[in-house]
């Protein structure tokens, strides 16, 4: 296949966010799409993720984003025509607080939630123990659990939307790498790349950690920074545990796939702030000493395997949607802090809003990258 | 055949095989491994250097029968049990059959035991000859004296009185036809095994599309499991080569992560869980 000399929308980056945007778009109408990604899909940040979704968030906000994604996962396989599986178990996230001023915090959360519809309570250790029964009552004062939230096969749910997208005459170039973004008088002209050049008056930046080199091709500063986040995973075994287990003030989140393996990760402010997606000796000391304290029962299971990958990090820890004031025609799909694969379906419908100009599904324009200078940040109060 | 049954067909078991001459002269070794896993204590056992040194952990044995004496040191090293030691030189119409046994207890010489083949069943009866339990480590031989023509069929024994719970049958010739792709290479053998994921399964993938080691893990979960594609990773680039026409050396890996052994919580919480 040869690249097009000329695309309506050239979109950057082959994670879940540009397919699934990519999906949407040509789902909607949007014909002569480019995709170009300069490995393979999912090789950034959607394939080194832990893939859970939740629609316990603290800002309304994200509540809504979170719910409009679960209501799209729920009919995925079939809205999207998979012949596989993107695997969404809905086993629920069990949220716990380590400290009462975080059982505070998780009470108004729910009644946040359940005013919006969405379907937590707010439970006891003792409750909390009939759902996870390996878990340490001891170790925390109150919990969290929305039977809703879930768990997804990250590659499978970006193959589906990029096979879905294909179908629908979307063109994807994996192995392109975008080297320039040629702007004049304030707008988009075309796009660069290894394979030559798109000539478009639409690029949408959706290219995770990478974003920002991107944005710096059209001369846009994107106030973003990767961070390295790791996780590691155990042998398979029989089934254990149903939900996502989950603390803020813990650190940790932790799932059995429906495969078997158990994955668990944390954060780490001290981790370096670059394009390393190295394993470090530090993260595994941690992580197990938190896992050994609220689920003691799994001190004997094997780890296989630990990994890296980005989170392409925001001031506020919220993503950046929308358009670039001073590019006519560049739209950006990042910063998501580490919650980009789970607003995927909400990010493709957002961008084609905004691409199309039509009404925006769920009200974002708070997101714009103009925030961060004007201070106007977004508080949101349950991130790992 | 042998990936959907375990049991090795005649035809893989006729490559195995040294001349006729050589079979007429003294013991020899049949060496019944037939699939590339990351696996050489026979290649450095041989005393006199008769199994060829490996490129590779995951070749497959190469034995020259003109330096082997039938010691069966290779036999006892086995991790598999695949080697046996056959005698047709004895000239009195019966052979000899020298396999590895782990179980306990260990039968008396002299003993009359039913004899088993590959598949588990009962084909006729043989006397215990020799029993060597290996002084220091190693896998006890047991020799059996059966039919000249039953030595390519015993594999196994079992004692008399066990035999009545056995189904006894003939082990039927499988046809091994439509396993076998026009490269004569097995379309259902299993390329991972931790999770299993047959050739077949891979090269539908390359053809679809997924031409590195890592998409092909991505989609299939080949090289996700408890081995961490060591054994898998470098069986998908040959097909990834082989498919593609890419040199294999342009084949990257998918990335090695720690830990190199899986390790329990336990062994990086060091007791110390406070």
């Amino acid at each position: 296949m040869n690249l097009p000399k000329t695309a309506s929308v050239v979109i950057v980056g082959g994670g879940i966010s540009g397919c699934a945007i990519a999906w949407n778009l040509a789902h909607r109408g949007v014909k002569d799409i480019v995709l170009v990604e300069k490995d393979t899909l999912s090789n950034g940040s959607t394939g080194r993720c832990g893939a859970g979704i939740r629609m316990q968030w603290g800002a309304e906000m994200n509540c809504h984003l979170a719910q409009y994604s679960v209501r799209f996962f729920e009919n995925a396989n079939e809205t999207l025509e998979y012949e596989r599986d993107i695997e969404f178990k809905q086993n629920g996230y069990l949220i716990v607080a380590a400290n009462v001023r975080e059982a505070a915090q998780f009470k108004k959360n729910v009644e946040l939630q359940n005013r919006l519809g969405i379907s937590s309570v707010y439970l006891s250790p003792q409750e909390a123990h009939k759902i996870v029964p390996i878990i340490d009552t001891s170790q925390f004062v109150a919990a969290t659990f929305c039977p809703e939230d879930g768990h997804l096969n990250p590659f499978h749910t970006t193959e589906a939307f990029a096979q879905s997208a294909e179908r629908l005459g979307v063109k994807i170039f994996k192995h392109t790498e975008v080297t320039g973004i040629d702007v004049s008088l304030g707008r988009i002209r075309a796009v660069e790349t290894s394979r030559g050049r798109i000539s478009t008056n639409t690029v949408v930046v959706a290219a995770g950690g990478w974003s920002k080199e991107i944005g710096a091709m059209a001369g846009v500063n994107i106030p973003i920074y990767v961070q390295r986040h790791q996780i590691l995973v155990t042998e398979p075994m029989e089934p254990v545990f149903g939900p996502m287990v989950m603390g803020f003030d813990f650190n940790i989140y932790i799932q059995q796939v429906p495969h078997g393996s158990i994955l668990m990760g944390r954060s780490d402010d001290t981790e370096p702030r670059d394009f390393r997606i190295s394993s470090g000796w530090r993260f595994v000391e941690e992580m197990t000493k938190t896992c050994s304290r609220l689920l003691p029962a799994l001190s004997q299971v094997n780890i296989i395997r630990q990994w890296s990958g980005h989170y392409c990090m925001t001031g506020d820890a919220q993503p950046i949607y929308g358009p670039v004031p001073e590019v006519e025609g560049m739209y950006l799909a990042c910063g998501f802090s580490g919650h980009g694969f789970m607003l995927a379906p909400a990010t493709g419908q957002l961008i084609t809003d905004m691409i199309l100009g039509e009404p925006l599904t769920i009200d974002v324009s708070n997101l714009d990258v103009g925030r961060f200078k004007r201070g106007e940040l977004v508080f949101e109060s349950s991130v790992v | 055949m042998l990936t959907t049954t375990g049991v090795a067909d005649n035809n893989l078991i006729q490559r195995c095989l040294p001349s006729p001459s050589r079979r007429a002269l003294r013991p020899y070794p049949v060496i019944e491994c037939f699939q590339k896993i990351p696996c050489n204590p026979c290649s450095t056992s041989c005393p006199f250097h008769a199994i060829l040194p490996m490129d590779s952990i995951h070749d497959i044995p190469v034995l020259d029968f003109e330096k082997c004496t039938g010691c069966g040191a290779c036999a006892r090293v086995c991790p598999g049990l695949a080697i046996f030691i056959i005698d047709e030189s004895r000239g009195d119409g019966t052979g000899s059959v020298t396999l590895p046994y782990e179980f306990c207890s260990l039968p008396q010489k002299g003993e009359i035991v039913s004899t088993m083949n590959r598949a588990g069943y009962v084909v006729g009866e043989g006397t215990v000859i020799r029993v060597s339990a290996g002084k220091t480590s190693g896998t006890p031989l047991v020799t059996l004296s059966v039919p000249i023509e039953q030595v390519h069929d015993v594999r196994f024994f079992c004692s008399k009185k066990d035999t009545d719970q056995l189904v006894s049958k003939d082990g039927a010739e499988i046809n091994t036809d439509k396993f076998i792709n026009s490269e004569g290479v097995d379309d259902e053998a299993m390329i991972c095994r931790c999770e299993g994921i047959t050739r077949r399964e891979i090269c539908e993938l390359i053809a679809e599309g997924y031409t590195t080691v890592d998409e092909i893990k991505r989609i299939s979960r080949a090289g996700m499991g408890p081995c961490q594609a060591r054994t898998c990773g470098p069986l998908i680039a040959d097909e990834i080569a082989r498919m593609t026409g890419q040199p294999r050396d342009s084949i990257l890996p998918s990335m090695h992560r720690p830990p190199v052994i899986a390790q329990p919580i336990s062994f990086f919480t060091g007791g110390d869980e406070k």
